[in-house]
């Protein structure tokens, strides 16, 4: 995972500096729907930067994040904290994260980053990783993230990946981790909710029609997703029907693949993204000049025309039809280590994630495994 | 404990070592619950739509293959795994004492471990070619009739024979793959063209990943004799092959080809969610012509042909029972990993679809 993510960031950062003068001349869409409604900066935030509304929540984030696994990549604790401090500086306040990222490791970095006066300026989310497993683990998993992120409360707390078929049932079982999310917020320490996942549109809907009250919904959203087995066709519509916040993520296809076989380029594929109906686009960086590169379009930012969206997605449907590009669709590699193992799934020994893992022989990922009553497993 | 779970974890990575894990786990648990197993299925057995010829006590069962008049043994002899095993000279007796015991269903497929299994197959069958059922599968995944039609000579010359008796277009699991085969030029009209020369008698079409697929196949409305599919007491509950394709293949009477009957790497014997003996008669009685199976030793040989001798179908009650059994952990597809990950998909398939070889995407 790390190699590909990092060698996405390379050929991302390298496409979007070859092309960076040749956009943004297109016209304003006319549909805009709640989540990618644009609001004027709010006080105190940056001129730049562009925000939306968080869904129905009144609340209102840049419409880019920073993603949160990517701080894992970074060659060291400082580089990373300069990351951050520069994206707040640049107007970011979206970030994300997630408790089992690199065994903890990027919820104490930005945590690091957070501390001296930054935690109010940003609007700070992570997910919690029961996967299937009790709601009582998933408070323990909370207490975990608040003290690697040196507060006291989430902004946003998220499930972190519902990507096997039978996640959205052993979210909704009793003792749960839904039953979490009520807890937590009763208790004051996360203000709103939601779920992620990259697998298959199905398992979306099907936590939506469950009819939990979430406020986001995290999801791939890229011209080739537009082909094949598409979140941005099936679930993206219903996610702002319901008023809930549409965030983007996987605006490359994860690996860029697409972009190194040339049949894109990284700066199209972040202006496509961000022209849907989305709260934020959540983007890995993992270098400085990333960063820089993904600014540079947030400035100039023009909503691509209907046209030009078509015409992209008629681009990538041949080879968005097997699902190469695609790949947290169609194999495990996105799917972390700890994401896995309690589904019983093998991991794979050449990524970083795994290895780093097994060598903490009292790491994080030796949580007892509770699970809830009426799951079956 | 660290320990424990990295060796599984490691052994999971490694498809070899743990095929022929699965396969000794297999057969310990095979022969500890055979004699009673056997008492059990006195019980009255389903109806069976396929019906059964016994020769004997001693003779492995033959079912009709679909309309196509022919019979074939209730097991099949795997390709893959012939082209596993350490030596030559192994496959060579494996094939023979195969046939010998009754196995006349044989399966290979043009790209298994870089030909070698259709050569060492070859080998066995001299002189026993025409006391078997001969398949192969064609291995184009989306390029044209030429490439195809070039690949049945060199299964041809490596199998040693001049004709097959089935041919079946391998591995049809990319969402695209239907389109491909059956576009002006593709591998379908190779099958026309193939049974039109003399060297292929009956066509089919194989594939481990989803249901969707198959059935987008069979919409073509193409007169296919055979569809090969995995089954088993996982796939029930989960993203089935046996309850949505399988009743469509019936109505179209094409002979059903079973695999993976213990989840394709025998993961679910492992963790002991069942015996392999059950999972292996679970398949064996669903309405299919035959179930093929990895055989990677003589010992599994016995096994499987000891089984098939005296295998008298589970009554429907005992498949509910399993089924019931499987399915909470069946849910998340982790006892299936051909449908849910890249393991299973082939390198030749990879590469013309565009994806990484194994070594750089193995799940």
């Amino acid at each position: 995972m790390n190699a590909s993510r990092r060698d996405f960031l390379k050929v991302g950062a390298g496409a979007v500096a070859a092309i960076s003068g040749v956009s943004a001349n297109s016209e304003e869409v006319s549909s805009v729907t709640v989540s990618g409604e644009r609001t004027a900066a709010p006080a105190g935030e940056a001129p730049d930067m562009i925000y939306r509304k968080f869904g129905s929540t009144g609340e209102h984030i840049s419409a880019i994040g920073v993603g949160g696994h990517h701080l894992g990549d970074l060659p060291t604790l400082d580089a990373a904290v300069q990351l951050v401090h520069e994206a707040i500086d640049a107007g970011v306040t979206f970030f994300d994260n997630a408790w089992e990222y690199y065994n903890g490791k990027t919820e104490t970095i930005l945590g690091r980053a957070l501390r001296d006066g930054r935690r109010d300026k940003v609007f700070l989310m992570t997910k919690v990783c029961t996967h299937g497993r009790s709601g009582k683990l998933a408070m323990q998993m909370l207490e975990d993230s608040l003290r690697r992120y040196q507060t006291d409360h989430l902004d946003l707390w998220q499930i972190h990946g519902i990507v096997y078929d039978n996640d959205p049932e052993l979210a909704y079982a009793k003792g749960g981790v839904l039953e979490a999310f009520d807890q937590a917020k009763k208790e004051g320490k996360v203000r709103f909710v939601g779920f992620t996942g990259h697998k298959d549109p199905a398992f979306h809907l099907k936590m939506l029609e469950l009819g939990y009250p979430f406020d986001s919904v995290q999801i791939p959203l890229n011209p080739f997703d537009a082909n094949y087995h598409s979140f941005e066709k099936q679930v993206l519509p219903e996610v702002n029907r319901r008023g809930m916040a549409a965030l983007g993520m996987k605006s490359m296809g994860g690996t860029a693949w697409g972009i190194k076989a040339g049949v894109v380029n990284a700066e199209e594929l972040l202006r496509y993204a961000m022209s849907l109906p989305v709260a934020t686009t959540i983007c890995g960086m993992d270098s400085l000049d990333v960063l820089h590169q993904n600014l540079r379009v947030v400035r100039g930012f023009q909503p691509m025309t209907q046209n030009e969206m078509e015409a992209l997605r008629a681009r990538c449907a041949p080879t968005a039809a097997d699902g190469r590009f695609e790949p947290y669709k169609v194999s495990l590699r996105y799917d972390n280590p700890m994401t896995r193992m309690p589904h019983g799934f093998p991991f794979d020994h050449t990524q970083r994630e795994v290895t780093e893992m097994l060598d903490k022989a009292d790491g994080p990922w030796l949580v007892p495994e509770t699970t809830p009553e009426t799951s079956g497993r | 404990m660290a320990d424990q779970r990295r060796q599984n974890e490691q052994s999971q990575a490694t498809p070899e070592i743990e095929r022929r894990f699965f396969i000794e786990t297999g057969l310990a648990s095979a022969g500890t619950v055979l004699a009673a197993s056997v008492l059990r299925s006195q019980v009255a057995s389903a109806a069976l739509p396929q019906q059964m010829t016994t020769t004997g006590a001693d003779q492995i069962p033959h079912r009709p293959l679909g309309k196509t008049g022919e019979q074939v043994s209730i097991i099949g002899l795997g390709g893959y795994h012939l082209g596993t095993v350490q030596s030559r000279e192994l496959a060579v007796r494996l094939v023979q004492e195969a046939v010998d015991a009754g196995v006349t269903f044989l399966d290979n497929a043009w790209e298994y471990n870089d030909h070698r299994s259709e050569e060492w197959m070859g080998l066995g069958l001299q002189g026993r070619r025409d006391k078997v059922f001969l398949m192969s599968k064609v291995c184009t995944h989306g390029r044209d009739k030429k490439v195809a039609m070039q690949q049945l000579e060199e299964s041809l010359k490596r199998l040693g024979t001049d004709h097959l008796d089935l041919w079946q277009i391998h591995e049809v699991i990319y969402e695209n793959d239907p389109d491909l085969h059956f576009a002006k030029g593709g591998v379908v009209e190779a099958l026309d063209e193939a049974k039109k020369q003399g060297k292929v008698r009956l066509v089919g079409f194989t594939g481990h990943k989803s249901p969707a697929i198959h059935l987008k196949m069979l919409a073509h409305d193409y007169p296919f004799d055979t569809v090969q599919m995995p089954l088993n007491c996982f796939d029930a509950t989960y993203r089935s092959f046996e309850q949505q394709v399988l009743p469509e293949l019936q109505r179209r009477g094409i002979a059903v080809l079973g695999m993976k009957s213990l989840g394709g790497d025998g993961q679910p014997i492992l963790y002991g969610v069942v015996r392999a003996e059950e999972a292996l008669r679970y398949a064996m009685s669903l309405p299919v012509a035959t179930t093929i199976c990895g055989i990677d030793s003589l010992d599994v040989l016995h096994q499987n042909v000891e089984i098939a001798r005296g295998f008298k179908p589970m009554s429907s009650q005992e498949m509910q029972a399993l089924r019931e059994r499987c399915r909470p952990s069946s849910g998340d597809g982790h006892l299936e990993l051909f449908k849910t990950t890249k393991k299973y998909d082939g390198r030749v398939g990879r590469e013309q679809h565009g994806y990484p070889p194994p070594e750089q995407l193995p799940l």
